[in-house]
């Protein structure tokens, strides 16, 4: 009780505040008394939150790399499991797109959700709390509850509001993503009582737990670091998802409804990449340097796979969904390059991915409630129906194909510029992406939007975007050359974080800012 | 020389001793009446007056134990304490939910109440019994209760089908345990388990007979908690008795079981043999997975309630390979504790969710059953899910940290394989658990969907309040974690 009272008088506490501000929203929207104004308040919420985590910039040192805005309190002292919180470079940017999204998430939400209104918002609420909760956790146990936690709401949207398969896929993707999660489970209990025998009291907390010695033997596989590297590594590369682990990704995005799937890509498989920053490759330095081989491996054939998968597909929102396999390798091969330049571009990638597949969802969706079909087959002409709606698309589009001048190159030259800087082979293979993307994307447009008018455009009078429409997508145009001409205004953010992470390999540690902490004695 | 019982042992009984009057007053009065029964509401409140006297004196005892009394026959400390006191709390669920139940209403309710009441007085000489023989008299006394509990279903066929079949296999059961306590006592010349503690980890090595005796003890006890094996009477018997019955089994009888379990494995070294070790490591996996395939495929409720609480005796057992394996034990037993109490809310809670859909004694639910029920009762579907995801061990609910709690026992013991085993498991589970949520919110209800019944207060308000503990012990769980670590530590102090 006591440490509460201490606590609470250290006055602001931001961290928190974001978490349990979408909850108390979705406390709101459920007692809202009539279904129309959940749409407004949620949006007005969903901008307020948005202001709220921009105060982040204020407090936020970005030439420190240590963790920030810390607050700690001791939660369950038997088990060693803390409520802690902290942000560092790392996480920056990721928290402040997944507060951006969220107004967006409404906006699309507006035409494409037309049942259960109310439900839904509150599971959008929950879905937020969680990834931010997962983005600050710096308790391994605190981490995985809200990393497990996200799936609950993401189960019911794809269940309630998803098209005809919606069933099948919510069930493949919450089985999925849980038979990853559970070994992680089992190793981060291992790497607690570790923690009990090497550093003298069981305990969850990440800084902690960085500076265990965990035994590693090279060429042998049943060593507690390697078993513990593929226990994490296979958790998150199944939310990434990393290729073979992928197969449930086409089918939840394409079942999902239009806000479920931005979601989905835009901040959901970075949870995973983020695990792999995270935590994989701080606490088992010497695994990650024998193993990068696989994963550079999978990774390329990843994006190679997704790429080729991509170009056969008949349905629009099946090849995003390939394109985010695709895409997704290119942060994996960026985080196992291990040097700065490659991981600054997955973690611009990751950001990139957001912007631009969401955009790409929620255009799809646009199409789609005018149509209600997404096969490319039966589009053609549209840039006559619809101009503005071409030209966005075709921005966005762009972004996803890396196009100089915008946000997808940036990440994706720096990404291969790493690769080729540690491995040449996989630079090169990687390339070929490049080249796929641009085939499998241009050949889509030019379908969809070019040629004759095709029977079912005809058909429907379709108008071009309406002002919520257009409005929805302005930010993303603007972040797509913003990102793209001025990427140190990002870059600076994280620069100090991921510099500290690849040049301490082996003995990384995370210290807590001094200025910002607000720890409670026990 | 004859010790004499002095008062303060009896008083140390009074909670058995309260509930035992208690049992008699509506038999008594019915038979004044000549044979009509009083209200069932006045039968009701003598009973849940009993135990509330008894949960009263249970508490007040709690930090004035003796310890070992009854010429060392009884144990008093904190285990049997929290596990008595998790027991009464239990049976007055079970009895609110039958009060509501239309298949005893108003018949023969005295009589249930004074066979559970008796029932719960087995329990307690269960978790009390030092002498393997008093254990013998309180299992005998909690299953003879039940075998007829089973069979109060009044025009159910099943039910008396599945009072017949637990008589059958119980009395197998029982009959193999007393074998076994018969050849310990033949080889150690003792059945106290406070003497055995001493001696057990050199007879194991030597003695052949001791451990067949002990082998013989361990079927009928696990026997009781339905572990692989001795697992197949648990679906048909769950499912024929009457729905409060089977929410006592599954909860209260089980969490009685693996205390007596709990103090067979605290004997130092019993257990421990890795031959023995490694077979109950076979049980416990091959448990679960029985447990949890067969309940992959059920369509009615009870039966994939009942297969899955087979599912999770095997991750107590878990927990309890992980007692027998360590030196001190405490946390692996706190964490069985745990465990056991956390899934005995979420059960009953369950339960009592399908309480709601029975409107005669004949209706079986089936998962069918929940088909669009969120938008018929949106609360009552929220709670059952609570339910559903703390029973596949979800986070934030208390489900998850029950798990996690029995599972870093383990891996503290290095038991990392049935650990994984374990956790796959529950990735097995959550396909199953799921399923009634698909139902409840995905998938619309049609006109021949019952509904759940509008009264039936109480039961609403236990299952609301189930859901807001799982809710809070999720969030909260440390103070329960604390209460439970210290009674159960007491265990080893003796």
């Amino acid at each position: 009780m006591l440490s509460w009272a201490s606590f609470s008088c250290e006055g602001f506490m931001l961290l928190s505040l974001l978490i349990l501000f979408p909850i108390v929203c979705a406390l709101i929207v459920w007692a809202l008394p009539s279904e129309k104004i959940v749409r407004p308040f949620s949006l007005v919420a969903g901008i307020a939150h948005f202001c709220i985590s921009l105060q982040l910039f204020g407090k936020f040192n970005s030439a420190s790399a240590g963790l920030q805005l810390a607050e700690q309190i001791s939660w369950i002292p038997s088990f060693g499991i803390s409520y802690f919180l902290a942000i560092d470079g790392i996480s920056f940017w990721l928290v402040i797109m997944t507060t951006f999204l969220f107004p967006f998430l409404v906006l699309s939400a507006w035409s494409s959700i037309e049942k259960q209104v109310r439900a839904f918002h509150i599971n959008l609420f929950l879905l937020q709390a969680a990834m931010l909760g997962t983005f600050f956790a710096m308790d391994a146990i605190l981490f995985y509850l809200f990393f497990e936690a996200s799936l609950i709401p993401m189960y019911f949207i794809v269940g309630i509001w998803g098209g005809t398969r919606r069933l099948y896929a919510t069930v493949k993707f919450v089985l999925y993503t849980m038979a990853g999660s559970i070994l992680m489970l089992v190793a981060i209990l291992t790497l607690m009582l570790m923690g009990e025998s090497q550093l003298g009291a069981i305990t969850a907390e990440l800084p902690k737990l960085y500076q265990l010695k965990i035994p590693f033997i090279g060429g042998e596989f049943f060593n507690p670091q390697t078993l513990m590297f593929f226990a994490f590594s296979i958790a998150f590369a199944i939310k990434v998802p990393m290729f073979p682990f992928h197969t449930w990704l086409p089918d939840a995005h394409v079942e999902a409804p239009t806000p479920g799937s931005v979601v989905l890509a835009a901040v959901m498989l970075k949870m995973g990449t983020y695990g792999f920053l995270r935590f994989v490759l701080p606490l088992f330095p010497q695994a990650v340097m024998y193993w990068s081989w696989l994963f550079l491996f999978l990774g390329v054939l990843g994006i190679v796979y997704g790429a080729l998968v991509a170009m056969v597909q008949p349905d629009i929102k099946k090849l995003v969904a390939y394109s985010s396999v695709s895409h997704m390798g290119y942060v994996m091969i960026g985080i196992f390059c291990l040097n700065l330049t490659g991981a600054t571009g997955a973690l611009y990638q990751m950001l990139n991915h957001g912007i631009s597949t969401g955009a790409l969802f929620i255009l799809v969706g646009m199409i789609y409630e005018r149509t209600h079909s997404r096969e490319i087959e039966k589009y053609g002409g549209l840039a006559s129906v619809m101009p503005l709606y071409t030209i966005m698309f075709f921005i966005v589009l762009l972004s996803s194909i890396a196009v100089p001048g915008t946000n997808g190159f940036i990440g994706e030259f720096l990404i291969l510029l790493g690769t080729f800087t540690s491995s040449k082979i996989y630079g090169a293979i990687a390339v070929l992406g490049v080249i796929f993307g641009a085939c499998y994307m241009l050949w889509m447009f030019k379908k969809v939007f070019f040629g004759p008018k095709s029977k079912m455009v005809e058909e429907h009078h379709l108008s071009d975007l309406s002002l919520r429409e257009a409005l929805t997508l302005a930010p993303f145009i603007i972040l797509i050359f913003w990102m793209g001409l001025f990427p140190n205004c990002f870059l600076d953010y994280s620069k100090a974080s991921l510099d500290h992470l690849l040049k301490n390999q082996g003995q990384y540690k995370l210290t807590i800012d001094n200025q910002s902490v607000k720890e409670a004695s026990k | 020389m004859i010790n004499l019982i002095t008062p303060s042992e009896i008083w140390l009984l009074s909670p058995l001793i309260v509930l035992f009057l208690t049992s008699l007053i509506p038999l008594t009065i019915k038979v004044m009446r000549g044979n009509e029964e009083q209200p069932a509401m006045a039968t009701l409140a003598q009973a849940l007056a009993g135990i509330l006297v008894a949960g009263f004196l249970i508490v007040y005892q709690w930090d004035n134990l003796k310890g070992l009394v009854f010429q060392r026959a009884l144990v008093f400390d904190g285990l049997s304490s929290i596990f008595n006191l998790v027991t009464l709390i239990v049976t007055a669920v079970c009895l609110l939910y039958a009060y509501e139940n239309t298949s005893i209403h108003r018949r023969q309710f005295s009589e249930m109440v004074f066979l559970v009441l008796n029932s719960v007085v087995g329990m307690f000489i269960l978790t009390w019994a030092n002498d393997l023989i008093v254990t013998f008299i309180g299992l005998e006394l909690m299953s003879l209760a039940l075998y007829v509990l089973v069979g109060m279903g009044h025009e159910q066929v099943r039910s008396k089908e599945a009072s017949f079949k637990y008589f059958i296999l119980g009395s197998f059961g029982s009959a193999i345990f007393l074998y076994g306590v018969a050849l310990i006592y033949g080889a150690s010349g003792t059945t106290m388990l406070s003497v055995l503690d001493g001696q057990a980890a050199q007879l194991v090595q030597t003695d052949r007979v001791f451990l067949l005796g002990i082998v013989f003890l361990m079927v009928g006890l696990l026997f009781k908690v339905s572990i692989f094996p001795f697992h197949a009477w648990a679906p048909d018997v769950y499912q024929g008795a009457p729905t409060p019955i089977t929410a006592l089994m599954a909860t209260a009888v089980k969490m009685v079981m693996f205390a007596v379990l709990i103090r067979v494995t605290a004997i130092q070294g019993l257990l421990a043999t890795p031959q023995f070790n490694q077979a109950l490591q076979w049980l416990a996996v091959m448990t679960m997975f029985i447990g949890n395939l067969s309940a992959l495929r059920q369509i009615q409720m009870k039966r994939m309630l009942a297969y899955s609480s087979i599912a999770h005796s095997g991750y107590v057992i878990v927990g309890l390979i992980a007692m027998s394996s360590s030196g001190s034990g405490v946390s692996s037993a706190a964490g069985i504790a745990f465990y056991l109490f956390i899934y005995s809310i979420m059960n009953l809670g369950a339960f009592g969710v399908l309480h709601l859909f029975e409107r005669d004694e004949n209706q079986i639910v089936l998962m069918d059953d929940f088909r669009g029920l969120a938008q018929r009762k949106p609360l009552l579907a929220l709670a059952m899910t609570v339910f559903l995801l703390g029973l596949t061990g979800f986070p934030p609910t208390a489900g998850f940290f029950s798990k996690l709690y029995l599972f870093t026992s383990a891996v503290g013991e290095e038991l990392y394989w049935l650990v994984v085993w374990a956790v796959l498991n529950s990735v097995i589970s959550a396909y199953y658990y799921l399923r009634p949520i698909v139902l409840m919110y995905m998938q619309p209800a049609d006109a021949l969907t019952p509904m759940p019944l509008g009264q039936r207060l109480f039961t609403r308000g236990i299952i609301l309040v189930s859901a807001l503990l799982i809710l809070i012990l999720g969030i909260a769980s440390q103070p329960l974690v604390e209460i439970v670590r210290r009674s159960v530590g007491s265990l080893f102090n003796i």
